[in-house]
């Protein structure tokens, strides 16, 4: 067989330095309408486009094309096999759809309403939220991992991801009238890491973030067209008078200018301004395409029809009428292996491999001669024959890499057998009536499973789990998707008594599937909602059951009003955060009483759940904790939460009267008479120091004190009777209130007092305590006073403590203690005192 | 760490020789938390103001500083807090743990502005993760429409090489008081990200009911998701987790610690690694290391009275952490009767080592002495430092009641005239002595004496109440039911409910013997030959669990002492040391040899080999792998699950010295001590710096 060489593709630009190729990937004559009369969106890394009818256009209505008098939305594959068809909204009119990074196309109204739909065709729909339908949406930008929209009073709305997160309002250009055109640079291509927004107004250009709008302060728009570059970093602009002017994202850098005038047989618009990979620029009328180089040389392609082009991140894809094509530049491997006359040690590698197939002698000698680089150049062709688009091509590069490969010691063939994976991947998937032609380096950059998960949303089960499995990556996916497929297409038998079996028979064809081929990790839950969202609660139930992995098993059993199954599982599962997730919905959703029995039914095992109920709702939601206490005859707790209360309140009277609601809760249950009399005896303290306040005229804050404070504050305000009269209203000890009395009467340094009271009767707790505290305090003179009326045994070392070392040698001399008197002369601090107490000692002889 | 003790050169050379065991590289998780808090910030773009609940500035304190917030766009902190917030960015980042009290807070400041006509765009960060209770509560308030709510995941953050915090302080609260498990949950979820970075634990082990429910959902967490290849294989690394809650333990932080760390934590309070000291302490211009407080105020009265005497000089944060401070490393885990000693010699050492300047004659010796002086420099301030600190600690420990409660402690640890020792307790409370010192100490003598005569305790009770206060009475209720139970009277009131006669039923005295707790060893403290030290005569009921699951040798007898008998000179410290006595580590195999003594503790006791990939086909040949003698040493993480003292931090240090081939990673909730325990379930808050401002 005879197949083209790889350069009869091949076209020179910049004086035959580089090269750029077109190649045709599918022929789809007459599968796809006229392009001209649709507005297009195109979804990369070889995905579908999607045809929606422009409005704007006549058409000729001979043509046998589908009713359009609906709003729909056809998409097709780039081998121009149809899809889908999708009717969307009969009412609000569609402002652009676009097509998200995981390959479903999201569709936004002029209300601010947008929906995002797989390629089965179903939906979710969010909201861009009240104010922008009151607005109302003039036009938007879909981007891969979001969209910005623009609304009729000329603000910018963001919304990152598909998962219905809140609008943010960008920063205002304040325009007064739409833009000639505009773009959006995605978040992960700025420096920033947030969106920008390029508005061509006027004759210059606005960039805006959420944070600011900038004015570029350019003269020559305004633009026609605004296009960045994959990567972010160029911007191709196209102005009024037809010049592309491609310059730096930051305005900063003119890269090029093209006056695309100067094209022979261009006079219709310009339909489209796209980029081919990062360093070129593609613009297309009705026929022609021009494909403009970094230093503004050009390439002309030429159409029967009106194209479509999608910027891929090496290329741009065009749709045309009859193919659909994939031009690129060169890669550098397969420049390197097939420029003609290249001498570069990959080429001559492949022409050794060539002269070996014929046995030519030649081939050792060429291996010889680029020994060194060998290796170099194994991996090279390695790499071109992932370049190729034909597996002819593609085998006879391996090949040569194989034959080099025998000749190097030591190689790591892992790149060799992971490319010939990938191309047998890539080669399939390429097939036409599977339809996505992906190139090497747009697969490296999507990443296997996301490929994977392109065939699943397609239904093409069997091949993605072929693809998975021969990749050896986690099949769960596939598997998960399929049997939401087949829960879908297997609509339940007419009579009653077939379904259940039939149920049966789905649930275990699902999971005996699942357990020979899936992984540990499926999540049967997903399954399940399916299942019951399309009215199959048995079989959701069965399935459900299966389910390891409660977080995802609540919500479901939730909507399926399984109240107790789900509370039950979500204490299991120990996450807090799922109880209350439970706790709150049915809150919600049942009366009180029935909510309180859902818990009490539950018994021991919802105990953490009715812990955290209450937790809960000590911060949130008294009225209901008080019923939940009420109901279950809860007396203890009742009465902690009014003390909770009573502590809470500023209020004296509704302090008084929480701490008397505590009281008579306690008094209800007959163990707890101890807190009940307690509480009791609070109530009285606060009522008696409400009196006491107003006996001081209030300048003297009583309430809230504890006994001992009370004594402590009246004692120190030489209320001395008052004091006495609290101690015998709460029979406050003897022992506890000399302490208290002590500690209060040093601290207002009231020593006749101190002495006087220390006096009037033998004291309960000693007089020890009496000097250790006036130490402490500083007051040693005092202190020493009280010595002499402790304990004989003690009073040398209280002396010391003291620092009355005299009085401290005297009083052994007194108890002829020596022994004392020596280890005191040992220990005392100077020497005054040493000669002092030597003179004690030698008077004890 | 401590054996680094003697001195600075010949130590580091002798070090290395027997020294194989590395441990485990944690510092990683400091990086994790630190991108993850900078990844969050970022999500916002432009200049904001952080709002930060003031219990987690300390965590943060510990994985970030200032100047990256600031290099990150924060341009003003606030503390999180009742009242007006004013701000100046148009970005507010809220970031606080899930609790309600925050939410409305924020809530209320939402709707202020909005009253106002300000325009803000709000981020609540959520710590570790978002929860459906703050996007409910925000519904009720109705501004979840102006939040935009995500979460920030902190974890674990190491607060030494070989320890692991979540410092959630509240931990114990909630699990014993409350009954709200999400601590439970998120401690697996922490575990779990252990597991990714380092492996699967083999097995597990675990005493208490608490730990049986972390221990079933961490197993069943494994079992359940597939997840990422590297979270499922058996760990090389470690080689098993001991799971402690502290309910099994009531005893240890109810007594004083008496390590150097753990009186600091007692007396002045050490958290989040963070220490409040005068500034005059830190000031290295100040030269003369005098004891700060001067005058009459240095000898503190009660207990009461203490934190007075200390506010009296401005005080600064400060940041204690080996890696900075030389001598903390050394200091912190020692008794603190044996501090004084090492920091007069560290003094002496030093002193001769700034003598050596005298002694250069050479040019090149001269410049050999420069390139130390730098290290002798910042010796020289920790120096300082610690001396100061200790001058701070001497009089408190010389107070009446902190002697009189160690007293009373030690017998009721020997059950010892129990009578008396509570009479003794009632004099502390008509003394006035500080409200958490006389709760800890009932509590002892409820679980010494298996419960206090009803009459007495309800006498004391009350005597209690009206000292403090009636609004103690939650407290004391809390004490005494279920689960936390550690308050009883005896005999039960016949309509107990019959999981307080269970827990009720804590085999003190017979544990006291089977687990040889009490050492009456009057040289304890000079060898430090047993985990007794730390409590000068006890050991921790922990970590001898900890060591009947990782030194089956240890709890029964003293490895020292044996060494000691073996070796001629019987110099303890020289094997401490240098190693010579280590035992090599024997394997995990569980709770064996102490399956009596363990099923008498009340709790679950747990013991799970987990059958993973990593070894051969599960069960019973991963132990017989488990069995072979390892060349390499591997690491047991012990978690403590309701926060661990820094005691016993110390004691499980001790052990890990003892082994060859094993070290100890230890994993907490969060440091606790006895008083911060009791502070939390009677609700009091220590309030954080007064200033509207926040700081980390």
């Amino acid at each position: 067989m005879e197949v083209d060489h790889p350069t009869i593709s091949w076209e020179a630009l910049q004086d035959g330095n580089v090269f750029y190729r077109r190649h045709q990937v599918y022929s789809i004559s007459g599968k796809l309408p006229d392009l001209g009369d649709f507005v297009i969106a195109g979804c990369r890394y070889g995905g579908p486009i999607a045809l929606m009818r422009d409005t704007t256009k006549v058409i000729a209505l001979s043509r046998a094309t589908p009713a359009f008098s609906k709003a729909q939305i056809q998409v097709y594959s780039p081998a121009g096999e149809g899809l889908l068809l999708l009717s969307v909204w009969d009412q609000g009119k569609i402002i652009k759809f676009g097509w998200t990074f995981d390959e479903r196309l999201a569709v936004l109204n002029e209300e601010g309403t947008y929906r995002v739909y797989d390629l089965q065709g179903d939906y979710q729909q969010y909201s861009l939220g009240n104010e922008a339908s009151e607005m109302g949406i003039i036009d938007a930008r879909i981007h891969e991992n979001g969209l910005v929209a623009l609304t009729s009073t000329l603000t910018l709305l963001e919304v990152k991801g598909w998962e219905g997160g809140k609008p943010l309002t960008l920063a205002n250009p304040g325009l007064t009238q739409p833009p000639h055109s505009w773009a959006v640079i995605p978040p992960d291509l700025t420096i920033s890491r947030h969106v920008e927004v390029l508005l061509s107004t006027e004759a210059t250009v606005y960039s805006v973030d959420n944070l600011e709008s900038t004015d570029q302060r350019l003269s020559r728009g305004p633009f026609t067209h605004v296009a960045p570059s994959p990567n972010g970093k160029s911007l191709a602009l196209l102005t009024y008078t037809r010049t592309l002017w491609v310059v730096s994202a930051d305005f900063q850098r003119s890269l090029a200018d093209f006056d695309t005038t100067s094209i022979v047989g261009v006079d219709a618009e310009v339909r489209q301004v796209e980029w081919c990979g990062n360093d070129a620029v593609l613009v297309t009328w009705d026929t022609i395409a021009v494909l403009v180089g970094p230093f503004g040389d050009t390439l002309q392609y030429f159409y029967t029809g009106p194209t479509f082009a999608i910027t891929e991140s090496d290329g741009v894809r065009v749709l045309g009428p009859d193919a659909c094509e994939f031009i690129q530049k060169v890669p550098a491997s397969s420049v390197s292996v097939f420029r003609p006359g290249s001498t570069s040690p990959s080429a001559i590698l492949y022409d050794a491999w060539d002269h070996f197939t014929r046995r030519s002698p030649k081939a050792d000698e060429s291996i010889r001669s680029i020994r060194p680089d060998l290796a170099a150049a194994v991996d090279e062709c390695i790499d071109a024959a992932g370049r190729e688009w034909d597996p002819y091509w593609q085998r006879r590069l391996l090949n040569a890499a194989k034959f080099g490969k025998a000749f190097l010691d030591l190689y790591n063939a892992t790149d060799f057998v992971n490319m010939g994976q990938v191309l047998k991947v890539l080669n399939a998937v390429r097939f036409y009536e599977i339809g996505i032609p992906i190139t090497y380096a747009q697969y490296t950059q999507l990443s296997p499973t996301q490929l994977i998960s392109r065939l699943t949303a397609r239904n093409l089960h069997l091949l993605a789990l072929r693809i998975s499995s021969f990749l050896s990556l986690p099949s769960s996916a596939v598997l998960k998707h399929w049997a939401c497929a087949k829960i879908l297409r297997s609509r339940p038998s007419a009579s009653a008594t077939d379904t259940a079996l039939d149920e049966d028979v789905i649930c275990k064809s699902i999971v005996e599937k699942f357990e020979k081929v899936g992984d540990a990790d499926i999540s049967y839950a997903e399954i399940a909602r399916k299942a019951w969202e399309v009215g199959r609660t048995d079989l959701a139930t069965k399935l459900l059951d299966h389910e390891p992995k409660a977080s995802d098993q609540v919500p479901l059993l939730l909507s399926m009003k399984e109240d107790g199954l789900a509370l039950n599982k979500a204490v299991e599962s120990g996450d807090t955060d799922l109880v209350y997730h439970v706790l709150l919905h049915l809150q919600k959703r049942l009366t009180l009483g029935s909510f309180f029995r859902v818990l009490e039914e539950g018994g021991a095992h919802l105990a953490p759940a009715s812990r955290l109920l209450q937790v809960y709702a000590r911060e949130q939601n008294r009225e209901m904790l008080r019923d939940f206490y009420y109901s279950d005859d809860r007396r203890v707790e009742s009465a902690v939460l009014c003390l909770d209360e009573a502590a809470n309140s500023l209020d004296p009277a509704a302090k008084i009267t929480s701490v008397k609601a505590a009281q008579k809760f306690f008094s209800e249950d007959k163990e707890r008479g101890f807190e009940a009399k307690m509480m009791d005896e609070n109530a009285r303290l606060l009522q008696s120091q409400q009196q006491l306040e107003k006996e001081a005229d209030g300048k003297i804050a009583f309430f809230g004190l504890s006994v001992n404070e009370t004594i402590r504050v009246l004692l120190i305000n030489g209320m001395a009777k008052r004091a006495d009269k609290v101690k015998a209203d709460f029979k406050v000890p003897d022992k506890r209130f000399w302490y208290t009395k002590l500690h209060a009467l040093t601290e207002t340094r009231n020593f006749e007092a101190l002495d006087a009271f220390a006096r009037s009767r033998r004291s309960p707790i000693g007089y020890t305590p009496f000097v250790h505290h006036l130490v402490e305090k500083g007051y040693h003179k005092e202190a020493a006073s009280y010595v002499p009326r402790c304990d004989a045994s003690k009073r040398v070392d209280l002396y010391v403590v003291c620092n009355e070392w005299r009085m401290a040698g005297k009083e052994c001399k007194e108890r002829g203690d020596k022994v004392k008197l020596e280890q005191l002369r040992r220990t005392c601090p100077n020497t005054l005192i040493a000669r002092e107490l030597e003179q004690i000692l030698s008077s004890m002889k | 760490m401590a054996a680094a003790s003697t001195s600075t050169s010949d130590d580091q050379t002798s070090r290395p020789s027997h020294d194989t065991d590395v441990p485990l590289d944690i510092s990683v998780l400091k990086e994790i938390a630190r991108k993850g808090l900078v990844d969050a910030l970022n999500s916002v773009n432009g200049a904001k103001t952080l709002v930060l609940d003031p219990s987690l500035a300390g965590p943060l304190g510990l994985v970030t500083e200032v100047a990256l917030l600031k290099h990150h766009g924060v341009d003003k902190m606030f503390w999180l807090e009742p009242g007006p917030l004013s701000s100046t960015t148009t970005n507010i980042v809220y970031l606080c743990r899930p609790l309600i009290k925050w939410i409305k807070i924020i809530a209320d400041q939402i709707k202020r502005h909005g009253r106002d006509g300000q325009k803000h765009l709000y981020t609540l960060l959520l710590v570790p993760r978002t929860s459906t209770l703050v996007t409910r509560i925000l519904e009720e308030e109705g501004v979840l429409g102006d939040v935009t709510i995500s979460s920030y995941n902190l974890q674990f953050i190491p607060l030494a090489d070989d320890v692991l915090s979540l410092e959630n302080e509240a931990a114990f609260k909630e699990l014993w008081v409350d009954g709200d498990e999400t601590v439970l949950f998120n401690s697996m979820q922490a575990l779990v990200s252990l597991q990714k970075l380092y492996g699967s634990f083999p097995r597990i082990v675990g005493k208490g009911d608490y730990a049986a429910k972390l221990a079933h959902l961490l197993t069943r967490h494994n079992h359940g998701q597939g997840g990422s290849a590297a979270g499922k294989v058996a760990s090389e690394k470690l080689d098993s987790l001991i799971i402690l809650d502290r309910r099994v333990d009531m005893i240890s932080p109810l007594l004083t610690q008496l390590t150097y760390a753990g009186l600091m934590d007692e007396l002045i309070g050490f958290k989040n690694s963070h220490i409040e000291v005068p500034v005059s302490l830190l000031n290295a211009s100040n030269a003369p290391p005098t004891a700060p407080a001067a005058g009459p105020s240095t000898s503190p009265s009660t207990g009461v009275a203490v934190p007075a005497s200390l506010t009296k000089e401005k005080k600064k944060k400060h940041h204690l952490s080996t890696a900075t401070d030389p001598l903390l490393a050394e200091l912190q885990d020692l008794n603190f009767s044996a501090v004084g000693r090492r920091l007069n010699q560290t003094a002496r050492r030093l002193d001769e080592d700034y003598k050596l300047r005298h002694k250069a004659e050479t040019v090149s010796q001269l410049k050999d002495f420069v390139g130390r002086l730098g290290g002798l420099q910042s010796e020289h301030q920790s120096l300082r430092l610690h001396t100061g600190l200790s001058e701070l600690l001497v009089p408190h420990t010389r107070t009446e009641e902190f002697n009189k409660s160690l007293e009373i402690q030690q017998n009721l640890l020997a059950s010892y005239d129990v009578n008396n020792q509570i009479s003794a307790i009632e004099d502390l409370i008509s003394q006035g002595a500080d409200m958490q010192v006389v709760i800890r100490l009932l509590c002892l003598a409820s679980i010494t004496t298996g419960g206090i005569k009803a009459k007495t305790l309800e006498n004391i009770k009350r005597e209690l109440l009206q000292a403090y206060g009636y609004n103690y009475l939650p407290l004391l209720l809390s004490l005494s039911s279920p689960p936390l139970a550690v308050l009883l009277p005896t005999p039960l009131p016949p309509s107990a409910p019959p999981e307080l006669a269970a827990t009720a039923k804590y085999p003190f005295t017979s544990l006291r013997k089977s687990l040889r707790l009490l050492i009456e060893d009057n040289e304890i403290e000079e060898l430090e030959n047993d985990i007794s030290y730390v409590y000068s005569g006890w050991a921790p009921i922990s970590v001898r669990l900890v060591q009947c699951v990782a030194q089956k040798g240890g709890v029964l007898s003293n490895p020292a002492e044996k060494e000691k008998k073996a070796g001629e000179e019987g110099d303890a410290r020289k094997a401490r040391e240098g190693g010579v006595g280590r035992v090599q580590a024997h394997p995990i195999v569980g709770w064996k040899g102490f399956e009596d003594t363990i099923a008498s503790i009340p709790g679950e006791t747990v013991d799970i080999v987990q059958s993973l990939p990593g070894g051969p086909e599960g069960g019973v040949a991963a132990i017989s792998t488990l069995m072979l003698p390892r060349e390499q040493s591997t690491t047991t993480v012990v978690f403590f699950l309701g926060g661990c003292t820094y005691t016993e931090i110390a004691a499980l240090r001790w052990v890990g010295r003892q082994n060859k081939g094993r070290k100890f990673l230890i994993a907490t909730t969060g440091i606790v001590s006895g008083k911060s325990m009791v502070e939390s379930i009677a609700g009091i808050s220590n309030a954080s710096g007064g200033t509207k401002e926040a700081g980390l």
